[in-house]
């Protein structure tokens, strides 16, 4: 092993006389690298079959199209100690003054798994494929700045350029493209088209004819069973570790393919994988349960943050059939006193055993640093929640205890969630029993997903709900803030779908998006984002309600993944080249 | 005979015409289509949900959308999957032959314990076994499939736990997730074979339980029927030995509607063994089913519902003409 392990470094070291690696740091692991163990196979569960190999078309987010996809090569990437990009793909890159360009300098060395040199045209491919419409990628709207193009260009031998309309904040991520062989892709496209390059790389490929940028790549998949990856032996020519060893440290990855989460336990319980993630504190006391028996050996990190999504409810402002509610849902006094009869602390020890944290705003609590926490809260407080209904006309009850008002109306709307989400309906559902108390009539709705989304999405002057409890997710650590979502007109500006803002709030915060977004000093930015969050919890237009946590457990001999405190949902819980098992 | 098989032959044309127009229209029942997840995705444009709906044809009114499924489905074409852009084929071939080895081995194990149960439990009438063999076989039939996965499941790391502390063997004994094992590429032919019979003796076992209280209550009346009847007093008569009997002349007749039912379990064979191939991770039909129907990938669904109607009405077909070829009794003309 150590002879072999020689062998290899000096291979490394000839390589970079010419070219100049990528030198992983350690600060991204919980080891250095004189503990790294070459050898061994990480072995995970993924649930369901990959839908494709091909990364142009890929539309779903999963172990593999995560792992080899997105994380394959990319031009700039980032580490999990710090918000910066650094050159990876590029050997460096240049932003111009106004902001508006970044030129990239390609790597030397870079090779395909199959030996061959990753050039400027494979980058390029990618966005030109892309940017078709015709074949239909995933990534097509990422080529976009509020409907102007963002462009990319070749300009050198090794360097390429990209162009945006103006000075973005989400020009990086746009700019962390990664390859795909030109000598297929771009041949597929230059002689048969769209068509041709959706044909590419389907799951019935004969995986050992795809090549890849990765330190692993696919060398059998069986649909149903699993996905073997082998070390790729040109990685480690242009990756190394702080001592210069090339990298990766395992041989081998695996996925096996589980049915579900909890024939993923099974699995992790039985041994077979390792790495899990818990779902839940019952997920944690089942596996607590493997290893006081000794049955195995395995490292459980509880609560080790939120996870990377909202839930929250919203009530219509567009419903012209019903004058009276309408009124109602655009008062903010109504969305005031809604809000202080949230009981935060009670939804988190119900539904997930305490182990949640409370959200106030629209930006994910795992993404703390855009988390503006002096925004007004309205803490759980029925008396106030009662002044302020009885401020718009509510102040007496009725034989029922509901709060009336001098016509005898009361307050009443139905809330809808989508049905089979357990955690959901039991959110929604305490909060109709915390209402009622309070007199506020609340009728909780599980309903069909897809018809709950339509509702949601439904446009005009009277759409067909009143109050809807969902979640989204998808975010950036860039600009945590919905393109979709806060300008007036965009289509999850939920809670009010006419085309022009109601509100010189809404209008506000549609204005400070896109200038926050243009902003490119993060701390500059970071207190525009704060005066959005300031500005929607004064409108309160949606009550954001509880996170829950993530957890994770990892196979004891398992070592170089993230330390501690960059392990979470956003960073992800290992950068898999420094990943090693010990013996 | 011949003239029977064509008749029904072209009785089956309007049967499967109604089949896959009712099977389309319900599809088309379900709100919102599979591009509707995707525009919860804060950074997706409407226009790309749009443009993708008219890439997919799913704008065009529903009448054009089932022509156009129609006229593939004439040429042998099922269609195309949304989600993996590959021909429905390609997403179900393989599943549906896994299900298939499960259904074998189920339908196997069934028999294996079924006959002898019915015919012990029909010639030991209200004997203690008896009980014993209703008990278990309506304990079968009463408990869920996915449930009795986990409780077997769990029943598994009891023992693990129990042999490594008595024997220090900390290994499964059967496996409790998948169909094969982690190094089943480098195993021999035959080391694979036996390899996919371990991992699938535990769901078999669980179908096969399922099945087993209807079998065993069936038979053994037939056996009870048939043992009572003059025929095999007739054969006791003559001297014939107990075992003679009952195996050659009461269970023989008793068998017949077992027989003619084997047509019907043709389309059991690709359709799924249901939940317990989720709990187990079995890489059957039933998730591939279930993914496509929550994806709503409706090629998938309308595919496999095409090929289990197709075997649907070949099984009956077949049963019709099995049952004439055991019963003397029924003639086709």
């Amino acid at each position: 092993m150590k002879r072999v392990l020689i062998g290899l470094t000096f291979l490394a070291v000839a390589s970079f006389a010419f070219a100049q690696p990528f030198v992983w740091p350690s600060a991204w692991t919980n080891a250095t690298p004189d503990e790294a163990v070459y050898g061994g196979t990480l072995r995970i569960a993924m649930i369901g079959d990959p839908r494709t190999f091909n990364p142009v078309i890929s539309a779903e987010s999963q172990a593999l199209s995560d792992y080899l996809f997105d994380t394959a090569a990319p031009l700039i990437i980032r580490g999990p100690d710090s918000d910066e990009w650094l050159p990876y793909g590029a050997q460096s890159y240049t932003v111009s003054e106004d902001g508006r360009t970044i030129d990239m300098v390609l790597r030397e060395g870079m090779k395909w798994s199959d030996g061959s040199d990753i050039t400027v045209q494979d980058y390029y491919i990618r966005y030109v494929l892309e940017t078709d419409p015709d074949v239909g990628s995933n990534g097509y709207d990422g080529w976009f700045m509020d409907g102007d193009p963002i462009t990319m260009e070749i300009t050198g031998d090794n360097t390429l350029r990209f162009t945006f309309p103006r000075p973005d904040r989400m020009a990086f991520p746009v700019a962390a493209v990664s390859p795909v062989p030109d000598k297929i892709f771009g041949e597929a496209y230059r002689t048969g088209g769209a068509e041709a390059v959706q044909a590419l790389w389907g799951t019935d490929v004969d995986v050992t004819t795809t090549i890849w940028p990765t330190e692993f790549v696919p060398v059998s998949f069986q649909p149903g069973e699993r996905i073997i990856l082998e070390r790729n032996p040109y990685f480690g020519e242009w990756n190394v570790d702080e001592a210069g060893n090339p990298l990766p440290y395992l041989d081998g990855y695996s996925m096996t393919i589980a049915g579900d989460l909890d024939a993923a336990l099974n699995l992790f319980i039985a041994g077979e994988i390792d790495s899990f993630s818990p779902r839940n504190l019952d997920d944690i006391g089942v596996i607590n349960q493997a290893v006081n028996n000794g049955d195995i050996d395995v490292v459980v990190m509880e609560s080790v943050s939120p996870v990377a999504s909202s839930q929250f409810i919203v009530w219509n402002w567009n419903k012209a059939s019903d004058p009276a509610k309408e009124a109602l849902f655009r008062n903010v006094n109504f969305r005031r006193a809604m809000a202080h009869l949230v009981d935060r602390d009670l939804m988190m020890d119900l539904v997930y055993n305490g182990a949640g944290v409370p959200m106030y705003t629209n930006v994910y609590p795992i993404n703390d640093y855009w988390v503006n926490h002096d925004v007004e809260k309205y803490p759980f407080d029925p008396e106030r929640a009662q002044e302020l209904l009885a401020s718009i006309g509510y102040d007496r009850t009725n034989a029922q205890g509901l709060l009336v008002n001098a016509q005898g109306q009361t307050v009443s709307f139905t809330l809808a969630t989508n049905a089979g989400n357990t955690q959901r309906e039991q959110l929604a559902q305490i909060f109709a029993d915390t209402a009622r108390e309070a007199g506020v009539d609340v009728t909780v709705s599980a309903i069909d997903f897809n018809l709950l989304v339509d509702q949601l999405l439904s446009v005009g002057e009277d759409r067909p709900f009143d109050a809807i409890l969902i979640g989204l997710t998808g975010g950036s650590r860039d600009w945590p803030f919905g393109v979709n979502v806060i300008p007036c007109g965009t289509n999850l500006h939920m809670f009010n779908t006419s085309p022009e803002c109601l509100t010189t709030g809404e209008t506000l915060m549609g204005q400070l998006f896109t200038q926050g977004r243009e902003t490119l000093d993060t701390e500059a930015a970071r207190e525009i984002g704060y005066e959005i969050q300031k500005v929607e919890a004064d409108l309160i237009p949606i009550v954001y309600l509880v996170s829950p946590m993530a957890h994770y457990a990892f196979n004891s001999a398992l070592t170089g993944y993230h330390q501690e405190d960059q392990i979470n949902p956003l960073l992800g819980a290992w950068e898999l080249p420094l990943l090693f098992k010990a013996q | 005979m011949l003239v029977y098989i064509v008749r029904r032959f072209f009785q089956l044309i309007p049967t499967f015409l109604g089949a896959t127009m009712l099977a389309f229209l319900i599809s088309q029942l379900v709100p919102g289509d599979f591009l509707t997840q995707k525009a919860l995705e804060p950074n997706v444009r409407p226009e790309t949900i749009e443009r993708m709906r008219s890439q997919f044809g799913l704008d065009q009114p529903i009448t054009v959308q089932y022509v156009r499924w129609m006229g593939n489905l004439m040429q042998g074409n099922l269609g195309q999957s949304f989600v993996s852009n590959q021909p429905v084929i390609n997403r179900i071939g393989r599943p549906m032959r896994n299900s298939m080895y499960l259904a074998l081995l189920s339908i196997f194990m069934l028999w294996a314990v079924a006959v002898p149960a019915g015919v012990y439990s029909a010639v030991r009438q209200y004997s203690v076994g008896d009980q014993v063999v209703s008990v278990f076989s309506y304990f079968g039939l009463a408990i869920p499939n996915f449930f009795f996965a986990q409780v077997l499941i769990l029943l598994i790391f009891v023992t693990r736990s129990f042999t490594k502390d008595a024997f220090g063997f900390n290994q499964l004994v059967f496996p409790v997730a998948g169909m094969t094992s982690g190094n089943y590429l480098q195993m021999s032919p035959w080391g694979q074979f036996w390899d996919v019979m371990w991992h699938m003796f535990i769901p078999s076992f669980v179908v096969a339980t399922a099945g087993m209280a209807g079998f065993t209550r069936v038979l053994r009346a037939q056996m009870v029927e048939y043992l009572a009847s003059d025929f095999i007093r007739t054969a006791r008569a003559k001297g014939l030995a107990q075992r003679g009997v009952t195996y050659k002349h009461a269970l023989r007749p008793a068998i017949i509607p077992f027989v003619a039912g084997i047509g019907g379990l043709l389309p059991d064979l690709v359709g799924g063994a249901g939940l317990v191939e989720v709990t187990m991770s079995w890489p059957g039909i039933t998730p591939t089913f279930l993914e496509a129907l929550n994806s709503q990938d409706i090629y998938v669904v309308l595919g496999l519902l095409v090929i289990t109607t197709i075997l649907l009405m070949i099984g009956n077909l077949l049963s019709d003409l099995l049952l004439a070829a055991v019963d003397p009794r029924i003639r086709y003309n």
